[in-house]
This record gives structure tokens, C-alpha cells and sequence, in this order.
């Protein structure tokens, strides 16, 4: 056929995907431009932008419709892309590769190990170069999000870029979030660039997909609604809590049922954009429809997002008090040990005689009370010298074990009314090691520096309380203790 | 008699009293362990085939086990006077008795897990239609102790794997430290080392690997469920990654994660990014709380009718408690319940003086049994109180005449019967009438300990005033409860219905229901309300401020006579239950020691040791376990020379500060140990001490008590603190 040197992709092919992907067109075509054979194919080309701009989206999009078009045409397109964070090792990455490529090809010999690039290139090379091809063909490998592939060597991407240098049919495709200048050693890589979308794209591009009718409402009001709508979130909303797109759609589409709640109830009509705004501000200060957590928020308009969808016997998350739910959950001597590992955490070691020693039994000093609290609110006139902030509020101190017992110790008999008296349970034994043990699993206790690693039976290295003040106090309430009252500052 | 020949000839008496030796000297090309008696009669017994014996039961454990089958494992006991057919009999006993029971553990186990199961599965199937295009999460709050979960998981794979065609894998934290060996362990999971496939090689750790494999298995969408059983230990940042991963390959193979929580689902999230948090599609399940499966296995393995063996009061007690102050699982409970059976058949040869069903016979029963039987607390008791009560033939029978004792012996299982199924009743009818405010664990904990004893003022279990503050409508319903318990019986208890035998009590129950039905209906067409003087008085008592007895008096006359007859009524109420809900504390019955285990100190001893405390017992008294001579002044816990230098430098170090200067120590001890000028034969020699010294410092370092200081030179610091 006699074409002409430079010819562009199918016009159909561009608009139907500017169509889908409002407000892309300069990226796409510019995209076209670079991969199609017969325009101006590039060796290595790198995609750029920050997350969810559509980086991926779009070059799949392009990339499949241009290997269908060309399918029959003589200037074939073969493409792979390799997402490399699913790839574990590099290794892995360069197997996926040649078998992405071999199947894109279909290649009848199964692909053979492969454990460095070098070996990579050999197979590439096998299959790409040394094989015949018709004019004109090209391969387009995509490498996306490569940047984030794990533990690659720094000379991934360097080596990497060679690839379309041996092979001449090759167009290596990176897909990255933010190129360092130069950083594939090689000149003349064209960059395209998808910056984050404006306030109006996000509109424009969310009003391709109007939600259904409201009742009483004709179509154009709904979706002029929809996007009067989702300009005022975009207003209230997007600068602090769902910079993209999928992010901000999910937002819109949380909002939308409290918004037209009153259009179902029939009290306001679509018309009263301002009303409904008024009508609805609750819920848009409302983060837990924002970020429902990981618990399935049941779609009708209960307010209770944490519950779960089955009819389970769940009493406990319906306002969550940290504390209480740890208590409910853990026995008592674990309690008891959680609270003795706060106090070493969080008392300095000099307080300790004063805090725990049984010299004066009745009533003993304990520093506490009003000391800590004062700090914390720092309202206290003569102590807001300092201005200290209060040690609570600062991270936990690492302490050595045998401290802890020892606070365990000194503290059990007046915390736990059982406790006293009783002959069983002494300091060490194996039930106290267990609830040790069992704690550090649950990551409430850590082991901290020094002989880390080794050797669990290893008592000399420093622990540390993994677990926050609030939670500490309801530990605390659970088993009736104040533990400010067992703060020094 | 050829019986008896072979199973001496495997065990004598002080078989299970074994040392073992390690002799490398002996054979030098392969050291071998030798059983060495500890028993004089060794020397006696043939050598050659001991040590046959010895080394089948060293080397080839399952050869052992079938050596067993063949003769009575348990020894004879009476030091070894013990008859064959007495041990054999022990020993079906126990073989018997505890498998029963394991069985319906293992069922109220499993069972308390079904609605969690249900629910899971369930979760899984909704979401799987919903489509969300998020990963489903379910997060299966199980509570601290992370080996009960394990019988959980098994069933969520066995249900999971067979009704939703779904692969399952479960994960530890422990074999997830990275992603690598995540996927490759889950990779070999799912696939369970189907080997043969052709065409391409895949890396161990390729999930397309598995995508593959999956859709060759016609799994159509292909699905797996992959459950981490104790979520908190895995890595945050592993678990992230996790996330994101399964999320990314969600669209070639449906992952669904499980988690096994033990703390909360909001300290989880915590852990998570914003932006994985979001990709999850979670739910929350609790399985049954742990107090409640608990009371069920007590009701079921404990308590109820099956168990051969009843627990004895305190020991319960002191498990129960376990379970609730340490983190000591189900799983805990039922070794120790299992290790009392154990001890109990083993250790006790009075265990067999109730076999029941024919089993024991008179020509069983030894006279060492005979012998036992006297010393035993419930004996004297019984001979004490025949005295008291001027039986005096009586209890010189039991303390002379043999045949006498057996025939009250053979007579006791009767009346061990009767008092299980008097106690078994009591507790059943108490608690399904909710009469106590205590759960059924501590009404039978306190039944056992003290009796059952309604008395409001003096009995074990007060219920009197509970009764007589009911209004009628309570009153009524409350013996409908209590018929309802006679007729349904309790199958957990393995009670059945007991009507035929409490046909009086029924009757009267019933009386009494139509009598106040009645009352109500008269006092309906009166317009009164029907009270009793006990409710009537309690009401009045509460609203005077002064002079209660003016108003109480004038109370009582405002009663009409359908109140005077419900007060009546009341109070036969009271007496038939005080009447038919008692029993006696179990310690008062007449050689319970035969079937009542009650010692703490085995159990403790075995599943709670106290490691630093032993150490730290023998290092201060070690005369305790020498017995040497030398040492007997300082058994009191002193100091001496003639103690073993460790024991003297614990000694020393006990008393020393949080630093301790090596000079200082050493120079204390050689105080100690030394004789220079006066005592130089007794003393050590300045070497031969700073030898010791040495040595016992690094056992103290050995054992965890000292280490090297980094602050100050020629420092040890101190390690252990109480
Ligand atoms: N202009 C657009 N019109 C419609 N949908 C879009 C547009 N841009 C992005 N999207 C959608 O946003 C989602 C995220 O896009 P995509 O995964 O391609 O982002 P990305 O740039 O690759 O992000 P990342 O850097 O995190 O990989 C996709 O579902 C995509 O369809
Ligand atoms: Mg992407």
C-alpha cells in the first residue's frame, strides 16, 4: 500500500478515547503520535504524572485499540504491559516480561529462566529481532509504575532503556510518577506528562456519569444538579480530603443519597440548590461517610456506618472506646501487665521508689494526682513556667523488662483484690512469661533495640508499651484503677 | 497366669522411674541412650532383656506403643502389690472415661463455632454478588488467645473448601515475614504440590503460577481465601503491601483475606494507609465468648453425667480462674481436665473401688485396698460420727471386719449415683429457674464446696427471699420453669427427664400453681392485686421514713384473705424447694476420694511452672536438695562456706545494689570461703577460691542474674530485680 512517510492513527480511534477520557486530549494524541508505526514510533518513551491522572487507564485504552486496528494492516502493534508492582523481585519482574511478550506474540516455546537483564535482553532479542517481521512492526512494552518496583538494582532503568536501542522494533513504555531528570541515562526520551486534573475537569469529567433520575425531576435537572453538586464539593471538600479522581467520585457518590434526601422526602426540589446545600452541611462535616474505615457501611441511610451487614452479637463497635473493647477482650493478668508496662514507659526510673515502694502502706505517695493532669492542660498558673508537655503525651520510653515485673509486682496486690493473699501466681511463673508472650504477638509490648531479632528467651533487651494513652485509661477504668494517679511528671 | 508372666516381664514397678544416661564413652561410633533402673530390683531382673526392652522403647516409639497395647500400661501400685487385673481394670477405666468425654468436648467446641461459621460464609457469598470491586475482608474477632483459633480456621477451611468450591489457605504471622514467602507458601498451599505441569516453568513466587493452575481446575471465577490467623503479629507494612497486591490481581483471581483479630478492628485499621483501608470491603464477626464456651464445656465434660471422674471443688475453682485471669485458652482447660483423669487413674489405686456395672468384684479388692480405705479422711469421719452416734458395732466393723468394708464399698456406687443425679437436679431446676444470680459454673462450684441450701440466713445458695419477693404473674412463672426443667431434663447435663421420680414434688408444684391461679382469678373479680405479706411489707418498709411500726402494722391488716392464701402459698413454695434443692457438700461423702479429684498441686506443677522461682529456691537453700551434712547449720538460709559458690554469690548478690563491683564481690566471698592464717584446713586456698569464683559468676551470668556493665568498668549489673 502505498503510504505516505508520516500518517497518524485513525481519527475514529482518538476521539471515541477522548470521549471517555474527558480532558485528555493532548496526552492521547500526543500518545498516538509516539506509538503508532506509522507516525512518528519512539524507542523509549516515559509517562508521567501523580496518582489516579490516568496513566494506565489510557495507555491500555490506546494501546488495545491501536493492536485492533492494525490487526489486519501490515503495520502490525504488539503490546504487553507488565505492572511492575506485582512483580516481588526483579527477577520476577524480568519473567514476567518475556512471558507477557511471548504470549503478546504467541511464542510456542515456553520461555526459559531468567534471572538478570542481560539474559532478559537475549530473549527479547530472540524473539523480537532475530525473527523476521513485516515492515513496519513494532512493539510497545509498558513497564507501569516501575518506579515502585521492589528491591530493583539502580540499574534497572538505565538497563532497561537499552532494550530499544538493541532491538529496533521495541518501544519501551515507563510509566512513573515523578521522572528525576535524566534518570535513564539517555538523551532524547520524549515525556508526556498528564498533570492533576482542575476543578473543572473533575466536574466536566463526573458529569459523563450522572446518577439516575431523581423522583420529580426531569433528566437535565438531575444531572445540572449533579454538577452544581459536585462543584461545591469539590469547594468544601477536595483541597483537604479526596485530591483524586476516584477519591472524589467515591465522595460524590457518599454524599449524593444525604444531598437528595430531601428531594425523595419531597420537602425541597432540585431547584433549591442552596437549600439543599444548608440542608445537607451535617453531612458534609461528617467524616465517617468520607472514610467509612474498613467496615461495610450499609447503604441505606441508618446512621451507623460501623455496622457490620450480618446479625452478629455485636454490642461492642458501635461508638468504639478503645480501652474498653481491649479489656473486654483481654484477662485480667495481662491487664495488669499492659498497665505496669505503661507506667515503666512513661514514669521516669527515679519516681519509681516513690510511686511503688510499700514503706507507707496506707495511704502512699503517689505524685500523680493533679500533677500530670495540670500539665496536660497546662492551665496551671505557677507551673506554666516550664512549659513542659506532659510525659503521657510524649512517646513511650523504652524500659528493660525486669522493671516491669517489678512494677507488676509492687502494683498487683492493690489493683487486683484477688491477688492478694492468694498463694498462686507468683512473679514468675510460666502464666505471667504467656501473658508476656502473648502481648508482645499482639504488638501491645515491643521489644525495642539491643538483641532484637535473636533470641526470644533473651530477658536483657528493652521493651517498650505500644499502645496509646487513651486506651491505657480505659485498661485502667476496667480493672478500677485511675492510672493518672500513677503518673509522675 | 500367662498374662501375668508377660506383663511383668515388660514392666515392673519402677518402670516409669527412669533416668537416662547419655554414654558416649560406651560405643563411641554411635551414642546411645540406656535406661538405667533406678530400682535395686534391676540388678535382679534379667539384663539381657531389659536392655532389648530398653532400646525398643528408645529408638522405636511406635513399636512401644504396640508393646503396650499387649499389657497394662499403668504400674502396679501398693509399691507393686497392686494386682494385674486391679491395674487393667485402672486402666480401662481410664480409657474409657476419657474418650467419652473428649467427644462431647470436641462437639460443644465445634458447635460454639457454627454461627460464626455461618455468618463467614454467608459474609463471603454476599459480597462475592455485591460486586464492589473492593477486596472482601472478614474480620474474625477471636479474642487473645491464638491457639483456640486454630480449631476456627480448620473449620472455616473445611466449610469454605467443600460448599463454596473455594481454595483455602491459612497463614501464620510467622510464616509471612516477607512478601516472597508469603506468596510461596500460599502458592504451595493452594496448589498442594500438584506437580506436573507442562508448558512453562513459573518462579516458585508467580501468583500467575496459580491463576493458571486454577483455571485449569475449571475454578470459574478462580477463588481463594486466604486467612491470617493472627493478624497482629504480621508486619504493617507487609500487610499493606498485601493489600494492595491482592487488590491488584482481584480482577484475574477473586482473593478474599480473612483475618483473626484478638484485639480490635479499630487498632487493625489503624495499622492500614487511608488509601488500603479504602480498598477493603470488611465485616466484623465475634465468635462465642469465651466465658461461654466454657460454661458450656463445663456443663457438658464436667458437671454433666458422663464424666466418670468429678473435679473437685477447689481444683475447678482454680481453673476457672485461669481462664479468666490468663491467657490460658479452652484448649488449656481440656489438657487439664485430661491431666486430672490422668493422675487421678494412675496415680490413685482406690479409683477402682467404684468401676460400677459389675465391674468390680469382691475378689478385686485387696487388703491393701482394705488398708488404703482406713487412712482415708472420709473413712474416719464415717467412724467418728458411728461413734458419735453410739453405732458402736458399726464402727468397729469398719475398722475390723474386711467383708464388712467391702459390702459398704460395693454399696457406695449406688449412693454416688443417687447423689450425682440429686446434685445434677438441684443445680438444673436453680438455674433454670434463675433463682441465683450466679451462672451454673459457680452454683456447682459452690454445690460441690458447701452443699446446696436454699436458707436465706445460714445456706449456701440464698434463694429464699428471692422467692417470696415474686408478685403472682412472677410466682406462676416461676413454677412453670421449674416444671419445665423436670420434664425437658437436661441433655446437656446428660439429665433426662425425671418426672416418674418426683411425682410428689410435681404434684405439689402443681397444687400450688392452680391454687394462686385461682387466687388471681378471685382477686381479678375482687379489683384488688393479689401481694403477699413479703411483698406487701417490703413495699411500706421502703416509702416510711417514720415510725415504720405504725405503718407495718397497719399494712399486715390491710391483707385480704386471697393475700393471706398467696403468702400461703408462698411459703409452701419455699419449703418445697428447700426441701427438694439440697444436697450435700461433696467432701462429706463416704470415700468420695475414689471418684472426686481435688489436687492442685500436680496440675500447677505442670502447667503453670515457676522456672526463676525454682532457681532462685534451690540457690538460696540449697541444703534443701543436697542434704549434705556439711551444710545442715545453714538449712535456716544463711550464709556459710561449705555452700556451693553459687549459692554463696546469689547470697551476696542479693543483697549487693543495681551495680555490682567484682572486687567487692570477690573479696566478700573470699572473706567468706578463705582461711588464710587461722583455719587454713578448712579454708580454700586464694587459686583454688578465685577458681570457684570465676565459675560461679558465670553461672550467675549463665542464668540470667548478672551482665556485664557498659557503664562502669569491673561492673556486673544486676539483672534480676524481685
Ligand atoms: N479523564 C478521565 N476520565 C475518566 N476516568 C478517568 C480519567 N482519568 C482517570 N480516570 C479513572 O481514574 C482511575 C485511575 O486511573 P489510573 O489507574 O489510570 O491512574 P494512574 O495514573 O495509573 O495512577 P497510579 O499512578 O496510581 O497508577 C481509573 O479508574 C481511570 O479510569
Ligand atoms: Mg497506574
Amino acid at each position: 500500500m502505498g503510504t505516505s512517510m508520516f500518517q497518524l492513527p485513525d481519527e475514529l480511534i482518538l476521539t471515541a478515547l477522548t470521549q471517555t477520557f474527558l480532558c485528555r486530549e493532548p496526552q492521547i494524541r500526543a500518545l498516538g503520535t509516539l506509538l503508532y508505526p506509522g507516525a512518528a514510533p519512539c524507542r523509549n518513551l516515559v509517562i508521567h504524572g501523580t496518582e489516579a491522572t490516568g496513566k494506565s487507564a489510557i495507555t491500555a485504552a490506546l494501546l488495545a485499540r491501536l493492536a485492533a486496528q492494525t490487526d489486519d494492516d501490515e503495520v502490525g502493534v504488539r503490546y504487553a504491559i507488565v505492572n511492575s508492582v506485582e512483580c516481588i523481585t526483579s527477577r520476577h519482574l524480568y519473567e514476567t516480561v518475556v512471558g507477557k511478550v511471548a504470549g503478546a506474540l504467541e511464542w510456542e516455546a515456553a520461555p526459559p529462566r531468567c534471572e538478570t537483564v542481560s539474559q532478559l535482553t537475549v530473549e527479547l532479542c530472540k524473539m523480537l529481532k532475530y525473527t523476521p517481521r513485516p515492515d513496519g512492526f513494532r512493539f510497545v512494552l509498558v513497564l507501569d509504575a516501575i518506579d515502585r518496583q521492589r528491591d530493583a538494582p539502580h540499574t534497572l532503568l538505565p538497563a532497561l532503556a537499552r532494550l530499544s536501542e538493541i532491538i529496533p522494533s521495541l518501544t519501551t513504555v515507563f510509566v512513573v510518577t515523578a521522572p528525576s531528570p535524566n534518570f535513564l541515562r539517555t538523551s532524547f526520551v520524549p515525556h508526556v506528562h498528564f498533570p492533576t486534573y482542575t476543578k473543572p475537569e473533575f466536574v466536566s469529567i463526573l458529569s459523563t456519569s450522572p446518577p439516575a433520575s431523581l423522583p420529580n425531576t426531569s433528566r437535565e435537572e438531575t444531572t445540572d444538579l449533579w454538577a452544581r453538586f459536585t462543584a461545591a464539593i469539590h469547594d468544601s471538600l477536595a483541597r483537604a480530603a479526596s485530591r483524586t479522581l476516584p477519591t472524589f467520585r467515591h465522595a460524590c457518590t457518599a454524599l449524593w443519597p444525604r444531598f437528595t434526601a430531601p428531594i425523595h422526602a419531597g420537602t425541597h426540589t432540585a431547584r433549591e440548590f442552596s437549600k439543599l446545600l444548608i440542608a445537607a452541611r451535617v453531612h458534609f462535616q461528617d467524616e465517617t461517610l468520607l472514610d467509612p474505615g474498613v467496615l461495610v457501611a450499609i447503604t441505606n441511610p441508618a446512621p451507623n456506618p460501623t455496622i457490620s451487614t450480618t446479625t452478629t452479637t455485636t454490642t461492642t463497635i458501635q461508638k468504639p472506646n478503645p480501652g474498653a473493647d481491649l479489656a473486654s477482650l483481654l484477662p485480667t493478668i495481662p491487664r495488669l501487665l499492659l498497665l505496669a508496662a505503661y507506667l515503666a514507659s512513661h514514669n521516669a526510673a527515679r519516681h519509681d521508689l516513690v510511686l511503688f515502694s510499700t514503706h507507707h502502706h496506707g495511704r502512699r505517695r503517689r505524685g500523680g494526682r493533679g500533677l500530670s493532669v495540670g500539665g496536660a492542660r497546662g492551665a496551671g498558673p505557677g507551673r506554666s513556667k516550664h512549659r513542659k508537655i506532659a510525659r503521657k503525651l510524649l512517646g513511650a520510653h523504652a524500659f528493660v523488662l525486669e522493671r516491669m515485673l517489678a512494677i507488676f509486682a509492687a502494683v498487683r496486690g492493690e489493683w487486683d483484690p484477688r491477688g492478694r493473699g492468694d498463694d498462686h501466681g507468683g512473679e514468675g511463673d510460666a502464666d505471667i512469661g504467656m501473658a508476656i508472650a502473648t502481648l508482645a504477638s499482639l504488638r501491645l509490648l515491643v521489644k525495642v533495640g539491643g538483641g532484637v531479632g535473636g533470641d526470644v528467651m533473651d530477658c536483657g533487651g528493652k521493651w517498650r508499651v505500644n499502645v496509646g494513652w487513651e486506651v491505657i485509661r480505659g485498661l485502667g477504668r476496667s480493672v478500677g484503677v485511675e492510672v493518672e494517679e500513677w503518673l509522675i511528671e | 497366669m500367662a498374662e501375668v508372666e508377660s506383663s511383668t516381664a515388660a514392666f515392673e514397678e519402677d518402670d516409669h522411674r527412669v533416668a537416662y544416661i547419655f554414654n558416649a564413652g560406651q560405643s563411641p561410633s554411635q551414642s546411645q541412650l540406656q535406661v538405667v533402673q533406678t530400682a535395686a530390683t534391676a540388678a535382679t531382673a534379667r539384663p539381657a532383656k531389659r536392655r532389648k526392652v530398653a532400646k525398643t522403647t528408645t529408638i522405636d516409639a511406635p513399636k512401644q506403643q504396640q508393646a503396650v497395647v499387649s499389657g497394662p500400661a499403668f504400674p502396679p501400685l501398693f509399691n507393686g502389690a497392686e494386682r494385674p487385673d486391679a491395674v487393667q481394670l485402672r486402666q480401662d477405666l481410664f480409657a474409657t472415661a476419657w474418650p467419652v468425654l473428649e467427644a462431647r468436648v470436641q462437639h460443644v467446641l465445634r458447635d460454639a463455632n457454627r454461627t460464626t461459621l455461618d455468618e463467614v460464609a454467608a459474609f463471603l457469598q454476599q459480597a462475592a454478588a455485591a460486586e464492589t470491586g473492593k477486596l472482601t475482608a472478614g474480620f474474625i474477632i477471636t479474642g487473645p488467645n491464638i491457639a483456640s483459633q486454630d480449631l476456627l480456621f480448620e473449620q472455616l477451611a473445611e466449610r469454605l473448601g467443600t460448599a463454596d468450591q473455594a481454595t483455602f489457605v491459612r497463614l501464620r504471622a510467622s510464616e509471612a515475614p516477607n512478601l516472597k514467602a508469603t506468596w510461596l507458601k500460599m502458592i504451595r498451599d493452594a496448589m498442594a504440590k500438584e506437580g506436573g505441569e507442562d508448558g512453562r516453568k513459573y518462579l516458585d513466587y508467580d501468583l500467575e503460577a496459580l491463576r493458571v493452575f486454577l483455571a485449569q481446575q475449571q475454578q470459574r471465577p478462580p477463588r481463594v481465601v486466604v486467612a491470617f490467623q493472627d493478624s497482629e503479629a504480621l508486619d504493617s507494612g507487609l500487610l499493606t503491601d498485601l493489600m494492595t497486591l491482592f487488590h491488584s490481581w482481584h480482577d484475574r483471581i477473586r482473593f478474599d483475606v480473612l483475618f483473626g483479630i484478638a484485639t480490635s478492628v479499630e487498632l487493625f485499621q489503624a495499622r492500614l494507609l487511608k488509601s488500603t483501608a479504602r480498598q477493603l470491603y470488611g465485616a466484623q464477626f465475634d465468635v462465642v465468648q469465651a466465658d461461654s464456651v466454657l460454661e458450656r464445656v463445663i456443663k457438658s465434660a464436667v458437671a454433666g453425667t458422663q464424666a466418670a471422674l468429678r473435679i473437685g471443688p477447689s481444683l475447678l475453682r482454680s481453673l476457672v480462674e485461669r481462664q479468666r485471669d490468663q491467657v490460658a485458652g479452652i484448649q488449656v482447660f481440656v489438657s487439664s481436665l485430661k491431666y486430672a483423669y490422668m493422675c487421678h487413674f494412675y496415680a490413685n489405686p482406690l479409683s477402682v473401688l467404684l468401676a460400677g456395672d459389675g465391674r468390680l468384684d469382691s475378689g478385686l479388692v485387696q487388703p491393701e485396698h482394705f488398708e488404703a480405705v482406713r487412712t482415708l479422711d472420709s473413712f474416719k469421719a464415717q467412724a467418728e460420727a458411728a461413734v458419735e452416734a453410739r453405732q458402736l458395732n458399726h464402727a468397729q466393723s469398719l475398722i475390723e471386719d474386711d467383708q464388712y468394708l467391702v459390702g459398704l464399698i460395693l454399696e457406695q456406687e449406688q449412693k454416688r449415683r443417687e447423689y450425682q443425679t440429686q446434685l445434677l437436679r438441684s443445680l438444673h431446676i436453680l438455674a433454670a429457674a434463675g433463682l441465683s444470680p450466679s451462672s451454673f459454673v459457680e452454683l456447682y462450684m459452690v454445690a460441690l464446696a458447701s452443699g446446696i441450701d436454699l436458707s436465706q440466713a445460714s445456706g449456701t445458695v440464698p434463694a429464699e427471699d428471692a422467692v417470696r419477693r415474686l408478685n403472682p404473674d412472677e410466682f406462676l412463672s416461676l413454677i412453670d420453669r421449674v416444671l419445665k426443667a423436670i420434664h425437658a431434663g437436661s441433655p446437656e447435663l446428660g439429665l433426662d427427664a425425671w418426672e416418674s421420680d418426683a411425682d410428689e414434688f410435681v404434684a405439689a408444684l402443681a397444687d400450688t400453681r392452680d391454687e394462686v391461679e385461682g387466687l388471681m382469678a378471685r382477686a381479678k373479680r375482687n379489683r384488688t392485686s393479689l401481694k403477699s405479706r413479703y411483698s406487701a411489707q417490703s413495699r411500706v418498709l421502703r416509702t416510711t421514713v417514720v415510725s415504720q411500726k405504725v405503718q407495718l402494722s397497719r399494712d399486715t391488716a390491710t391483707l385480704t384473705a386471697e393475700d393471706t392464701a398467696f403468702t400461703a402459698a408462698v411459703d409452701t413454695l419455699t419449703a418445697l424447694l428447700a426441701q427438694n434443692l439440697h444436697c450435700d457438700p461433696v467432701g462429706r461423702l463416704f470415700l468420695h476420694e475414689a471418684w472426686v479429684y481435688d489436687a492442685k498441686s500436680p496440675y500447677r506443677d505442670v502447667f503453670v511452672p515457676r522456672p526463676a522461682a525454682t532457681v532462685a529456691r534451690a540457690l538460696s537453700r540449697p541444703h534443701d536438695y543436697l542434704a549434705c551434712a556439711c551444710c545442715s547449720q545453714a538449712a535456716g538460709g544463711g550464709l556459710a562456706a561449705t555452700l556451693p559458690p553459687t549459692a554463696i554469690l546469689y547470697q551476696l548478690y542479693r543483697e549487693a545494689g543495681a551495680l555490682v563491683n567484682v572486687a567487692d564481690l570477690w573479696s566478700a566471698y573470699y572473706a567468706l570461703v578463705g582461711g588464710d592464717d587461722d583455719e587454713s584446713d578448712v579454708g580454700l586456698g586464694e587459686r583454688a577460691a578465685l577458681v570457684c569464683f570465676y565459675r560461679a559468676l558465670a553461672e550467675l551470668r549463665l542464668m540470667g542474674f548478672v551482665k556485664q556493665s557498659k557503664r562502669k568498668a569491673d561492673h556486673v549489673a544486676k539483672l534480676k530485680w524481685l
